[in-house]
């Protein structure tokens, strides 16, 4: 039994669950097929999950080194895409291109969700969706996990968890057999242009969600030509290492304290909500809790060893969603008080990290992060236990990978005219609305809007989806009125397993 | 023999287009139709897709404010005043207490179901309280520790054969009809003009009286205004393309274009139908006594492809009436618009019939003028 899946809660930055929201509100867009743009490649009908739409696929060959001089030797990896077509194509030569995050999601897996978010981007523009190299359907660089049971019994306070992702990496790395140097953001973004040119766009208008804003970024970066505008949508700058995801993480428990106090049924029902997370931790920090719990889909019983490091975890991946922060501090009550059903409900949001290419994942951290902390940074991200925990296992796994950096130009903030759109969620546990801030400094044309009480990925939860199309269409943010993403999408507090007792108190 | 006829159908033509007012009369419809469609599918669009706010009268609000919220994030909101839907929307004075003990809190949608301007609405709203409902569900089960994909047993994925251009069927039917019955329109004065109008002026007989068949001359007749059918159906399809192409269709999630592909497409099909509609009308008009009664039967006249249009779109009747002139022609064209496969056996049948038609009606119109109590309308 390996346990690749455990270390990777450390390891994986898992910045873009963009899946999260959809489980919960899966309304499908209404749309189908229009137009066929001039290919060079065989488009054939496809379906992607979720989504009715029948929507047009294809690969195109690229070679897996991309600095490979002569073509002979070189492999070839083949890139799968997707096209949303527009409903009604008053601009064929345009596309929105949208990049998954991760690092390591497959864009065409999160087709509804794009269709949702850009729904009406969608309406004259085709939607075009890339699997990035290493991801989905585009040589999938996979490595098994562990199962839920294995998982859930599993002892990580006696467990070294370095010497634990040097060997999980080590089994990956024999299995994989990859040069992870060839999967980097800054080696995938010419398969993105590969596919334009072969699908005969001239324009494209980029969304990135998460880490596809990086994604998206290195794009605009190496082809500014193609680019007309950019939406991106909890930004991750390159002058930012993933390492302050701890601190974002705690920033963002902190902010649902407060607004627990702040309202009156949460703070009557939980008037030491705040303490007893605290409580809780020191608890599980001094002693992880042997328990029997039911397995959340088969009812069986099974064992918990409920550790400090589940408890931040399933913490750190409720955060994402409102609907699930509005459980935390019934959770933690009941789990102090020995009822840790709960806790096992939120432990399930993990699921989504097991979507994610190990192998991507990797290549983004161990080539374009590891590589630039300084003294100063490390410091920063020992400050909180999410960040020092995933430092230590991702210098423990890049150790085994030994992928060489990439260029010290990568870290620099990008450096455009093209007008660019920035969507920041002011609860985001990974990506605070400060990295926006950070990533705009050389964007002249760029607008940051914020909305404050939604999670990570605003145009899943928001009236961001009509904002983006509006962007496309001015081609400027400035004109845009953003007031409608002051919206409250806070859900009230559960105050028992059934729901809210709220009082009209509750939503002012 | 072509000399005569041409000379004839000339005379014809010159007569028919003498007649401005006839002429005009058959193209206002072409015109017109057009865009009073556009304005009519945008006005039933804006019913249909009603993405704006919606206004209904929620009671009790105060006993489920976090539903209350919920509805207001999906754009339905409490409202005062003349835009409020008449949708009340009561929540159980209990909501709360159901809530907390797990049990179905009640609300009950107090509305009239059979008032069309309202079911959008109702449906919009009934959705966003299931959802709301499914929302509460997920996190109730998440809060004992299970998984809510329990609730699906099984995960139904639809995957849409559909194309945006075959979504909007009723559209289509609506439009192709309109095309089709520009061909009736167009020829109907002319048809009545240059029969029993020709009859009332005294110059039919004048006609009758040269050295020709009552074929040649039936023929010439309906061969001039099937050429104004055609001229009307060629205006229609040039207003139709600009008229439908502002139509804000996506918001439907589909398309409806005219493209040249589809006029010439529709012509050649036409083509036939406005040789029938033209012997059609002209043997009505021969049959009735005067021009006041020609009007009124090829009035009713005009109600056979309105029938047989409906039998298709709505599908009232058996497949064998796909077979019949103007379903299969519309069936035909609506196939084209959608991109589907056209069909064929149905469009080739219907024409030979839709011809058929034509000659028999030409040649019973013959007939008739070789009767007496017909040329003199005793």
């Amino acid at each position: 039994m390996n346990k690749h899946v455990l270390s990777r809660f450390y390891q994986a930055s898992a910045l873009l669950p963009l899946l999260v929201s959809s489980a919960l509100f899966a309304a499908p867009a209404e749309v189908g097929v229009v137009t066929t743009n001039p290919t060079k490649v065989q488009l054939v009908p496809c379906y992607a999950k979720d989504l009715p739409d029948r929507l047009l696929c294809g690969t195109v060959q690229q070679p897996l080194n991309i600095k490979a001089v002569k073509d002979a030797e070189n492999q070839t990896i083949s890139i799968h895409f997707a096209i949303i077509p527009a409903i009604k194509p008053l601009y064929p030569t345009e596309a929105v291109l949208a990049f998954a995050g991760g690092p390591g999601q497959s864009a065409f897996d999160a087709a509804a969700v794009f269709a949702q978010a850009l729904r009406y981007a969608r309406e004259n523009r085709d939607i075009l969706l890339v699997d990035q190299r290493g991801t989905g359907k585009s040589g999938l660089l996979q490595c098994d996990g562990m199962d839920l049971v294995s998982q859930f019994a599993f002892d990580e306070s006696t467990a070294d968890i370095v010497a634990l992702a040097k060997t999980d990496t080590l089994a990956c790395k024999e299995k994989l057999q990859v040069d992870l140097n060839h999967y980097t953001t800054v080696a995938a973004a010419s398969d993105f242009e590969a596919v334009r040119q072969a699908l005969g766009y001239q324009k494209l208008h980029l969304y990135g969600g998460s880490y596809g804003t990086r994604m998206a970024q290195e794009y605009m970066r190496q082809y500014p030509a193609a680019v007309v505008t950019a939406t991106l949508d909890g930004v991750v700058p390159f002058n930012q290492s993933l390492g302050a995801l701890g601190a974002a993480s705690d920033a963002s428990v902190a902010a649902l304290y407060a607004y627990c106090e702040a309202s009156e049924t949460c703070h009557q029902q939980f008037p030491r909500a705040r303490q007893q997370l605290q409580q809780l931790i020191q608890q599980l920090d001094a002693a992880p809790v042997s328990t029997r719990v039911r397995h959340p889909r088969t009812f069986a019983l099974i064992d918990l060893t409920l550790t400090r490091a589940k408890l931040q975890q399933a913490i750190r991946f409720a955060l994402y969603s409102n609907n699930s922060r509005a459980l935390l501090p019934y959770t933690i009550e009941q789990a102090l008080a020995g009822d840790y059903s709960p806790l096992v409900g939120l432990m399930l949001s993990q699921d989504i990290v097991q979507q994610l290419s190990v192998g991507v994942n990797f290549a983004v951290v161990c080539a374009e992060d590891v590589p630039f902390w300084t003294a100063e940074s490390r410091a920063e991200f020992a400050k909180s236990y999410l960040g020092r925990t995933w430092m230590q296992s991702a210098e423990a796994s890049c150790a085994v990978w030994q992928t060489p950096a990439v260029d010290v130009a990568y870290t620099q903030p990008l450096q455009t005219a093209t007008p660019v759109l920035l969507l920041s969620g002011g609860l985001d546990p990974v990506t605070p609305p400060a990295w926006a801030e950070l990533a705009m400094s050389q964007m002249p044309n760029a607008r940051h809007l914020v909305a404050p009480h939604a999670t990570h990925i605003v145009a899943s939860q928001s009236c961001a989806p009509k904002l983006i199309s509006q962007f496309i269409n001015q081609q400027s943010a400035a004109n845009l009125d953003a007031s409608c993403l002051n919206q409250e999408l806070r859900k009230p507090f559960f105050t028992n397993a059934n729901g809210v007792a709220s009082l009209t108190a509750e939503q002012e | 023999m072509i000399r005569l006829f041409n000379t004839l159908f000339r005379k014809e033509l010159l007569d028919a287009s003498r007649d401005k007012r006839s002429v005009m009369a058959g193209l206002y419809y072409a015109l017109g139709t057009p865009i009073l469609m556009c304005l009519l599918f945008s006005v039933l669009l804006k019913q249909l897709s009603s993405t704006d706010e919606l206004q209904i009268t929620i009671e009790n609000a105060e006993a489920a404010p976090a539903l209350v919220h919920y509805l207001a994030s999906k754009e339905i909101n409490h409202g005062e005043g003349d835009k409020v839907k008449a949708i009340r929307l009561q929540l159980s004075t209990d909501f709360q207490q159901s809530m907390q003990q797990g049990r179905p809190a009640v609300v009950i949608i107090d509305a009239d179901r059979s008032n069309d301007r309202l079911q959008s609405a109702i449906r919009r709203l009934e959705r966003a309280l299931s959802q709301y409902s499914n929302e509460v569900a997920h996190l109730r089960l998440l809060a004992r520790g299970i998984d809510p994909n329990l609730l699906q047993a099984i995960d139904v994925q639809m995957h849409d054969q559909a194309t945006p251009d075959s979504r909007g069927g009723m559209f289509l039917g609506v439009a192709t009809l309109s095309i089709i019955l520009t061909l009736f329109y167009a020829a109907m004065n002319l048809a009545i003009d240059t029969s029993a109008g020709e009859r009332e002026r005294n110059s039919l007989t004048l006609l009758l009286s040269q050295p020709l068949s009552s074929l040649q001359l039936v023929l010439a007749k309906v061969v001039a205004i099937s050429c104004f059918s055609m001229a009307g159906l060629l205006l229609i399809l040039v207003v139709s393309k600009f008229a439908y192409g502002m139509v804000p269709w996506q918001q439907l999630g589909f398309s409806i274009s005219l493209n040249l592909d589809f006029m010439l497409f529709a012509i050649v099909v036409g083509l036939p139908l406005a040789l029938m509609s033209a012997s059609l009308q002209v043997m009505v008009s021969f049959m009735a006594k005067s021009f006041k009664e020609a009007q009124t039967y090829v009035t009713l006249v005009l109600f056979v492809p309105l029938v047989l249009s409906m039998v298709t779109t709505y599908n009232i009747a058996d497949d064998y009436l796909q077979w019949l002139p103007i379903a299969a022609q519309q069936q035909a064209m609506i196939a084209f618009l959608k991109g589907a496969v056209i069909p064929v056996p149905q469009l080739m049948v219907s024409s030979v019939i839709t011809l058929l038609i034509f000659g028999v009606c030409s040649y019973a119109s013959s007939r008739l003028l070789k009767s007496e109590k017909v040329v003199f309308s005793l």
